[in-house]
């Protein structure tokens, strides 16, 4: 019963982390740019799934949002099925200093080149890096990070800073454990293995005083002693 | 962005700090067990709590305890080059 309980929590732990991550870690998209939008004032309930304002601006309920319209190559399992093209949109707006950590300021260069793009003909192909989902529901939009330029859609990208940044995660995790069983064996365990003498002292102390109480004044006597805290002699 | 950037440092240097802790702990903590057990694998002449004092003021001179001060240096460095790169 409770190894059940623990495996479920376990498990909506470890699926709250990878929802996450696949959340905020970066990937990439084959894309062509196929126009720029502005929406000039904006208004989600879903702050959560956007950036306040441009970094340096004033902060207000309605934000205008820039967007990217591309055309992406759709694939499965890492790149290996081609399952055509698809239409996403993007937004584009800064990170800033604090979360995600980013550290995007470059929006409106971001925006100029996404433009620029968008005029060439024929409309060449390219690499969109950005993190977040597409949710039409509530009108949510993957940030675009930065747009690379691309010779042909047949590239094999590998996603080197996700593996180091999964590594390094997998590390820490690992260093966390081991610290842990550390303080574990050099610091609880001594502490209760005292603890564990100190009650095996009181047994003593007990069997000392179970011995004396024979009799009236022996009772009397390991009583004063269990009040004086001491053995009775 | 001036704020941003002073909210920033802040929360990275309470952060790393408590890394700072818990990896210098840690860290003496192995020390200190390691030289317990080299002792009491025989060999070692002398009294035993003097041999690991001995060897723990060695370890609070040594490199080794230094380089956790790494701790600070690398993420910094791991965000100004992301910052770099995604500018």
């Amino acid at each position: 019963m409770w190894t059940k309980v623990k495996w479920g929590f376990r498990i909506v732990v470890i699926l709250i982390v990878a929802v996450f991550l696949h959340y905020i870690l970066p990937q990439r998209d084959i894309v062509k740019v196929t126009g720029v939008e502005q929406i000039s004032s904006f208004q989600t309930s879903w702050p959560l799934f956007y950036a306040q304002a441009d970094q340096g601006t004033v902060v207000q309920d309605t934000f205008s949002l820039r967007l990217i319209q591309t055309v992406r190559k759709r694939t499965w399992l890492f790149g290996l099925i081609d399952r055509g093209e698809q239409t996403l949109v993007y937004r584009n707006q800064d990170t800033g200093w604090i979360w995600p950590p980013f550290f995007k300021f470059d929006s409106s260069d971001l925006q100029a080149e996404a433009a620029k793009m968008a005029q060439d003909q024929p409309p060449g192909w390219a690499v969109m890096t950005h993190y977040g989902w597409r949710i039409i529901f509530i009108t949510v939009y993957p940030n675009a990070i930065s747009l690379r330029p691309i010779e042909s859609p047949d590239v094999v990208l590998i996603p080197w800073v996700n593996i180091i940044i999964l590594s390094f995660l997998g590390f820490v995790v690992f260093m966390l454990r081991r610290m842990w069983l550390q303080f574990w064996e050099r610091t609880v365990d001594p502490a209760v293995a005292n603890a564990e003498e100190a009650w095996d002292a009181v047994d003593a102390r007990a069997d000392a005083a179970r011995a004396q109480t024979q009799g009236f004044f022996g009772r009397i006597g390991a009583w004063f002693a269990t009040w004086r805290g001491k053995p009775g002699k | 962005m001036i704020f941003g950037a002073i909210k920033l440092a802040v929360i990275w240097f309470v952060l790393m700090t408590v890394v700072y802790l818990l990896v210098s702990v840690y860290s003496r903590s192995v020390r200190r067990e390691r030289l317990e057990k080299r002792f009491d694998a025989g060999g070692v002449a002398g009294d035993r709590d003097a041999y690991i004092e001995a060897g723990m003021v060695k370890y609070r001179h040594g490199l080794r305890r230094r380089l956790i001060v790494l701790v600070y240096i690398v993420p910094f460095i791991a965000a100004a080059v992301t910052g770099y790169l995604v500018n």
